[in-house]
């Protein structure tokens, strides 16, 4: 079998026997996401970055539509990943779904992770009586046409180019739209997977320091939200920050890494 | 005339395109034939063009300071914050993103969408300018160009879904192979909860009967939902259904018809059965049952709304409706196989059975042998009940497992339960017609037991089927043979019973013949006891010993005898003789010459004379067969002895440990054609201490041997044992002579004169 590193494309960086800090991109796009905050870590960390098996640069030939039909095939990946490379203590930083693969992760390998990281997490998007996840079902059927109608733009012309160079990132740079260009049948599942988990009991028994960021007006993941995901880890920290959207590592840069230090000096 | 015509455009007219080319940029931005806005990092409108307001139904004002992204639909919202803020974010720019903007009145305006984000010197983004160009035409081609993509994907997948099964059910040897194969690929493609095979046993398209369904193989359904599903409607409900794919919704219709099955499915979280016929050539074998509902196996949450209704599109129903049918022709193939199979075991147990029967012994041994031989091969269970003259007899019941004999044993006990009015095999021997349970019920069991033990006895066997076949000859009942199979078993086809009556007819032959064969031997035995003499009397001055020994084949009597007769004068009359054959007749015929010759002897008539007589009034006498005889006339006192012959072994005379052969002359046999002139008599003097030894052919007669070497070693062994005690001298001849397997009756009569 292929290593873990060249199958998740593990960048590695920072002090190598710092605390290790592993960053986890969430649907859409890969590691490039956190380009404006890992580097932060690197003067005192060791950070860690990879790109999910189907996202970015991972092998593609390692996406198997069974293993990755639920977020447990991720989570696994990310505790071989923090075996392959002798991690302990991780900072397991999780953006979006992956603040899920990351609880999933810990609960497969509790004694690899010392912190929490959940950036604009969600356990369940779709509405479920009185919980609201912010999402109805029509809502994600629109997602997945939406991924439909951009998928088009795809052409498997390109990714040879794109997946054949990876010694040559700027080639890669070049091509409009290349980090979050993904092979559209593993968009679609890994959507579904995404939008359509129920992962709100793994909240339960987390036993490590935990923080919630939360963005203002943040359409795929409500403050409503977020407040749940505190509320059923205990001991945990909700950080409600200025920042707008979904993607305050690249939207708020500063803000977030801010957060992210105050909670590990703590 | 007029003015004159030219291609250039005329002077007012080139004025005013001058004006439009003068570009007016307030007008080009705001009239350009594409939406312009400005945001921003946020996604703040703080400047937006007419065209845009036009598209979008809402005014300037409305959309200053509104979030782009709240002008999207919601899957649009989340791949604008998924996809394009990062790319902006990232590569400052975004191209050609298929974007679908909220008109105020609710509809949807697909657009293309570009982007370039605008940073101040430290890189931090200060403005996005976008540019919208409707996309509406070319989007509806792109999903029209997906949708039929997708189509010949899922007709693709299709394909292979139905040629993975056929290879499948290539390989399908049974009907659990089957069964697997088509619960699990329908599964999968309908990405169901649970699926179930349940076949029809018996003739699903009789209206007369109800048909029993049999559930082979179920995966993820509960025991309970099986049940109801088989009772709804008097078990017809899923064959009804079974004309073509249907569904069974839980609505308040089935609360209202079928409120068990309805709360079966509640209970499971089943919202939806749909059920698939299984059949081959029009004959419906069965139903593929499939359990869809809220939730995919894989544990995601399902796009349709708890309760709505999802229409199966046409595509799905004909896959569906091809599965059923390839299920149902795999069917009948493993059907005709396993039948093939178990033809071949039933003519391999016939010719068993027949070899077992033309070795036996016995007829207890017999059924023993063979009820073992039956459970080794067709049946669980197998019982042989016999009449006898004592009444009803259970001489074999055997179960194929060695740890359930014990249940047999006990039902042994009961033989057949006369109280048990339903019993199969009292039924099939008072009506002398084989009786057939295909499938067993608690009525029928009721029927057939008697209440306490016994019936718990047969419940504890687990019986789903049972055929008893009654044994007769010319109308005369001997028996029943009943076998069952028990739940592992498929139950007992036609054919099996078929092969039942077979073997009972060979069995009542057995029977039969060894209960005439019984029934003449004991017969035999009373009239030869009645025949021969008891004992030879008490003679003054002779010592006699007598001996009869059957042959080892056939009957236990024959004809041949011996007799001592005192007679007036105190002589003695002697005989030894031997009726042709080996049968009751023989023995007959010997009793009946006995009367005849013991009449004739009271005029104390020579052996010569006797023989005469007897050939003279053969004919008269009635006496069917011919006999070989020797007389003799002894007087103790003097030891004077005349003996006749008539075709008869000479006897032997032993004197002083020399024995010889008497010369007595033979006449023909007794009923030939009497020979001319008198009978030639010896005469002679048996001396004090001497023995004489009348014996029949038996005694020298052999396989191996011709009988002048057995005639020889007659007369050495007499003369090495003869001694004053004939009775000792009986023994040793025999102990020597007489071979484990005789083919003859032995009579011997040994007298010593002292």
């Amino acid at each position: 079998m292929a290593s873990v590193s060249v199958r998740n494309r593990v960048n590695q960086s920072g002090v190598l026997s710092g605390r290790p800090m592993l960053f986890a991109h969430g649907f859409g796009c890969d590691q490039t996401m956190w380009r404006l905050v890992a580097p932060e870590f690197e003067a005192d960390h060791r950070v860690v970055l990879f790109d999910h098996v189907g996202s970015g640069q991972s092998d593609l030939s390692a996406y198997d539509f069974q293993k990755y039909a639920s977020l447990s095939g991720y989570a696994s990946d990310i505790v071989e990943i923090c075996e392959e490379l002798g991690l302990r203590d991780v900072v397991l930083v999780g953006h979006s779904v992956s603040a899920m693969i990351g609880v999933l992760a810990y609960h497969r390998a509790p004694e690899l992770f010392g912190a929490l990281v959940m950036v604009g997490p969600n356990p369940r998007y779709v509405d479920d009586g009185d919980y609201v996840g912010g999402f109805s079902r029509t809502d994600i059927a629109g997602l997945l046409d939406a991924l439909d109608a951009n998928h088009l733009g795809w052409s498997t012309q390109m990714a040879p180019v794109i997946m054949g160079n990876p010694d040559h990132p700027e080639l890669a740079e070049e091509l409009t739209n290349s980090f979050c260009r993904t092979r559209p049948d593993i968009a679609q599942q890994f959507a579904r997977v995404t939008f359509l988990s129920d992962n709100r009991a793994d909240l339960d028994g987390i036993d490590i320091p935990t923080l919630v960021l939360q963005c203002s007006m943040d359409a795929i993941a409500p403050d409503s939200v977020g407040e749940f995901v505190h509320r059923r880890i205990p001991g945990s920290v909700l950080v409600q920050m200025a920042a707008t959207g979904h993607v305050p590592q690249l939207s708020a840069p500063e803000e977030t890494k801010a957060a992210i230090r105050a909670f590990l000096a703590r | 005339m007029t003015g004159p015509h030219s291609d250039e455009p005329g002077g007012e007219v080139a004025e005013h395109l001058g004006r439009l080319l003068e570009d007016d940029p307030a007008d080009l931005y705001e009239n350009a034939p594409m939406g312009y806005l400005s945001t921003l990092p946020d996604g703040r409108i703080v400047k937006v063009n007419r065209t845009f307001c036009a598209w979008t139904g809402r005014l300037p004002a409305d959309l200053l300071d509104t979030r782009f992204q709240d002008l999207l639909t919601a899957g649009g919202r989340v791949f604008h914050e998924t996809h394009m803020v990062p790319l902006l974010r990232m590569q400052g720019a975004v191209r050609e993103i298929a974007i679908d903007l909220q008109r105020i009145d609710g509809s949807v305006l697909p657009c293309l969408l570009n982007a370039v984000e605008l940073r101040d010197d430290t890189g931090r983004p200060v403005l996005v300018r976008a540019t919208l160009f409707e996309a509406t035409a070319r989007r509806r081609y792109e999903r029209e160009l997906l949708a039929a993509q997708r189509l010949a994907e899922e007709s693709e997948a299709r394909s292979r879904t139905v040629q993975k099964v056929v290879f499948d059910l290539a390989a399908a040897t049974s009907e659990e192979d089957v069964a697997v194969v088509i619960v699990q690929r329908s599964r999968e493609v309908m990405k169901a909860r649970g699926a179930a095979l349940v076949l029809v046993d018996g003739e699903a398209d009789d209206p007369q009967a109800l048909p029993v369904l049999r559930p082979v193989r179920s995966e993820g359904l509960s025991r309970e939902l099986l049940r109801r599903l088989r009772g709804a409607a008097g078990s017809r409900l899923a064959l009804e259904l079974a004309q073509g794919v249907r569904s069974i919704l839980l609505d308040a219709r089935l609360r209202g018809d079928q409120p068990e099955l309805a709360a079966a499915m509640g209970e499971a979280g089943i919202d939806e059965l749909v059920v698939v016929p299984v059949s081959a050539d029009s004959k419906r074998l069965g139903v593929l049952v499939m359990a869809l509902g809220d939730g995919s196996p894989e544990g995601l949450i399902s796009l349709h709304e708890p309760g709505a209704r999802r229409v199966m599109p046409p595509s799905e129903v004909d896959l569906l409706y091809t599965l059923g049918r390839q299920a149902g022709q795999a069917l009948e193939r493993v059907r005709l196989h396993e039948e093939m199979v178990r033809a071949g075991e039933r003519s391999t147990f016939l010719l068993e059975a027949a070899r077992l029967m033309a070795g036996a012994a016995d007829v207890e041994e017999t059924v023993e042998r063979l009820a073992e031989l039956a459970v080794s091969r067709l049946a669980d269970v197998c019982i042989i009940d016999l009449v006898t003259e004592h009444g009803m007899h259970r001489p074999a019941a055997r179960h194929r497992d060695p740890g359930r004999q014990h249940l047999v044993d006990r039902l042994r006990a009961y033989r057949l339960p006369v109280q048990a009015g339903g019993h199969p095999g009292l039924l099939a021997l008072r009506e002398g017609r084989t009786q057939w349970v295909r499938e067993f019920d608690e009525q029928r069991l009721t029927a057939m037991t008697l209440e306490g033990i016994h019936r718990e006895t047969v419940r504890k066997l687990c019986l789903r089927s049972v055929v008893s076949v009654p044994m007769a000859i010319e109308g005369r009942r001997l028996g029943v043979l009943s076998f069952g199979a028990d739940k592992h078993r498929q139950p007992f086809s036609a054919a099996d019973v078929e092969m039942a009556e077979q073997l009972a007819l060979q069995l009542s032959q057995v029977v039969d013949k060894a209960q005439r064969f019984e029934f003449e031997e004991r017969t035999s035995h009373t009239l030869q006891d009645s025949l021969l003499p008891p004992a030879p009397p008490q003679l003054p001055g002779l010592r006699t010993a007598v001996r009869y020994v059957a042959a080892t084949q056939g009957v236990d009597v024959g004809g041949d005898f011996y007799d001592v007769v005192r007679l007036e004068h105190g002589l003695v009359g002697l005989s030894v003789g031997d009726v042709v054959g080996h049968d009751i007749t023989a023995a007959a015929i010997m009793g009946q010459l006995r009367s005849v010759y013991r009449s004739q002897m009271v005029d104390q008539l020579t052996p010569g004379v006797l023989i005469d007589r007897l050939q003279g009034g053969w004919e008269l006498f009635g006496l069917q067969r011919m006999a070989t005889a020797l007389f003799g006339l002894l007087d103790p006192a003097s030891g004077e002895l005349r003996l006749a012959s008539a075709g008869h072994l000479p006897p032997v005379l032993c004197v002083g440990g020399t024995a010889q052969f008497l010369p007595v002359r033979p006449t023909r046999m007794l009923g030939a054609p009497p020979a001319e002139g008198p009978t030639a008599e010896w005469v002679g003097v048996l001396p004090v201490g001497a023995t004489l030894l009348l014996f029949t052919d038996g005694l020298v007669e052999s396989r191996e041997a011709d009988i002048d070497a057995g005639l020889d070693r007659l007369l050495e062994v007499v003369g090495r044992s003869c001694s004053s005690d004939p009775d000792e001298l009986c023994d040793r001849l025999l102990g020597e002579l007489a071979g484990e397997h005789r083919a003859d009756d032995i009579a011997l009569l040994a007298l010593t004169r002292v």
